[in-house]
């Protein structure tokens, strides 16, 4: 062998940066392009299943665990805190409390155009929180945006218009007032 | 437990951003694990088995395990462990070679977590794909807008300031700036962190962790061999071996929604409750000499330590204001500038488990060394909305005998 290895050459560019924090790389690093563009379909199983039907008529439905009586929405197999298969289902009504929520003034690639503000709603009867787009919100970067929708705010479900059993079923939801 | 494991060795590469990097994810996973090696004193033969993590579809590549340990200079015949949880997969990895160690299957378990962070041009879109998909996904919920579900939830419960958070990333960056291995080393104002774009209210990008390259890589031993070997003189070097006392991990549900409480860090609380127990920490602000938590958005650290029992509710960053948690206060917190400088993906995860045992070990860079540290405290956490938590103790073999 008569080149260095690739781990050898790089231990003398490491050292070579010294202790002085400056990069001292000796070219731009080399990098080639890969592209993975892969698409998938997701079983959303019997539950889930269920609950996007739901949605597509216009109902919100959710599941409790009969040992510790939480009620789910979106509803779960199972129970998290007593691990009991759950069993009753239940439609809860499509308005609640809106407990927090975010605003994205920055998105990502394939997401939706920011500003755009997400909550954690408490629909009433639910022991979870459905998360959800939210307005209502005054999107001026320089307020505090609950200024406008303080935590606390009553809120509904307004549907899609048309619906296709997705979690979007639900356009957002807006200030019950 | 039959057998006690330490941490004999450890080897970090120094940080940068991708766009600097002029190593392959490999070569710094090889150089991380000679350093360790070198510090350990060990042979590569001596390795029994390897526990190393990945993250899928992060890095363009499922290198996975499949030719790992012929690439380390291990050989071919050491056993390897792939840990991919799903959420903070570097904070099992010194969990599962502790187990393999404690159980006595292995004696000397390398432990390796490497640049997972590493080479997709969009790396929000790959993290993204961490939001629960199905429900929570499609609402453009993605890496910092799960985390800032808390910002907003604390800020609201207890009059958090956009001020208070910038105190937290102008201390996290004065302490990177200290350390050699940390990527981030510059020194930041309050006013820089405030003005910085806008991601998810009330998180500015200056208050959310860089992406970084770098690799940790750790050696795991069984106790008694360690220092029956180190007292004969027949293997390894002088160095202070660090004890795991004690260790855990914790789940919350996975979506979101399931989250009792945004204010308050729940799920840490009940593992803190757990893991002190098995250490016997009755006062965990005098307990601990230093403390390295995983906390790479700014509202996250007032809040572990809320948690983990250093501060009362709402009380973390007044702790952090008063000078408390710096260099030279009485419970100095990441000394090596946290995940908030430096976050390489599963080597990030693994770093506050590498320092905090460095700590013990006397062997940290000798600018963020606390001195006499002899029993510190490791922290991880991530998933979706942070479902996972993981700690663990450490202490030097003489305090603990």
């Amino acid at each position: 062998m008569t080149s260095p290895t690739a781990s050898q050459a790089g231990e003398a560019i490491i050292r070579r940066s010294g202790s002085d924090g400056v990069a001292a790389s000796p070219s731009r690093p080399a990098t080639q392009e890969v592209n993975w563009n892969l698409r998938y379909d997701i079983h959303l199983g019997a539950t889930w299943s269920r609950f996007m039907d739901g949605l597509r008529q216009r109902k919100l439905l959710a599941n409790s665990c009969a040992s510790c009586s939480r009620v789910f929405v979106p509803p779960q197999a199972y129970c998290e805190s007593c691990f009991e298969p759950t069993a009753e289902w239940l439609e809860l009504p499509a308005e609640g409390t809106l407990e927090v929520y975010t605003v994205a003034w920055h998105g990502f690639t394939g997401g939706p155009t920011p500003p755009y503000a997400i909550g954690g709603i408490r629909l009433d009867g639910a022991s979870t929180l459905l998360m959800h787009h939210v307005v209502g919100v005054d999107f001026d970067s320089e307020s505090d945006p609950k200024d406008a929708l303080p935590f606390g705010t009553r809120v509904r479900a307004v549907w899609a218009e048309e619906r296709v059993g997705h979690v979007l079923d639900i356009s957002h939801f807006e200030p019950a007032s | 437990m039959p057998y006690r494991a330490v941490v004999s060795g450890v080897g970090l590469t120094e940080a940068t951003s991708p766009r600097k990097q002029t190593l392959s994810s490999i070569e710094l996973c090889q150089l991380a694990v000679r350093r360790a090696l070198e510090h350990s004193g060990d042979a590569p033969d001596r390795i029994d088995a390897i526990v190393t993590g990945n993250i899928d579809g992060f890095e363009g590549t499922v290198l996975g395990a499949k030719h790992l340990t012929r690439l380390l200079g291990i050989g071919s015949t050491a056993p390897v462990v792939v840990v991919n949880t799903g959420g903070t997969t570097g904070g099992n990895l010194m969990q599962v070679a502790a187990r393999m160690v404690r159980s006595g299957t292995h004696r000397v378990v390398l432990c390796l977590g490497g640049p997972t962070f590493f080479g997709a041009t969009d790396l929000q879109s790959a993290i993204n794909t961490n939001s629960p998909m199905i429900i929570e996904q499609p609402l453009g919920m993605g890496a910092y807008h799960m985390g800032a579900f808390a910002a907003c939830a604390y800020q609201d419960r207890f009059g958090l300031t956009p001020e208070d958070l910038a105190a937290v990333v102008v201390a996290d960056h004065a302490k990177a700036a200290r350390n050699p291995y940390a990527h981030l080393r510059n020194t930041i104002s309050a006013d820089e962190v405030l003005s910085a774009r806008p991601l998810s209210a009330p998180l500015t990008q200056a208050m959310v962790c860089p992406v970084s390259t770098s690799a940790v890589a750790m050696v795991v031993a069984d106790a008694d061999t360690v220092r029956s070997e180190r007292a004969s003189g027949s293997v390894g070097r002088a160095t202070r071996p660090a004890l795991i006392k004690a260790m855990g991990m914790s789940a919350d549900p996975y979506l979101g929604g399931g989250k009792g409480d945004f204010a308050r860090m729940e799920n840490l609380e009940n593992l803190a409750r757990r893991v002190y127990a098995r250490a016997d920490i009755r006062n965990p602000a005098e307990d601990f000499d230093t403390v390295e938590l995983f906390a790479p958005y700014a509202h996250m650290q007032p809040m572990q330590l809320e948690a983990l029992g250093f501060a009362s509710p709402g009380g973390g960053v007044e702790l952090i204001r008063s000078g408390a948690t710096d260099p030279e206060g009485r419970l100095p917190v990441n000394m090596s500038g946290g995940p908030k400088c430096t976050n390489a993906g599963v080597a990030g995860e693994l770093a506050p488990y590498a320092y905090a045992a460095l700590q013990v070990m006397g062997d940290a860079p000798a600018e963020i060394q606390v001195a006499g540290a002899d029993r510190t405290l490791a922290h991880g956490t991530g998933g979706t909305f942070f479902q996972f938590e993981n700690l663990a103790v450490f202490e030097s073999l003489t305090r603990s005998n």
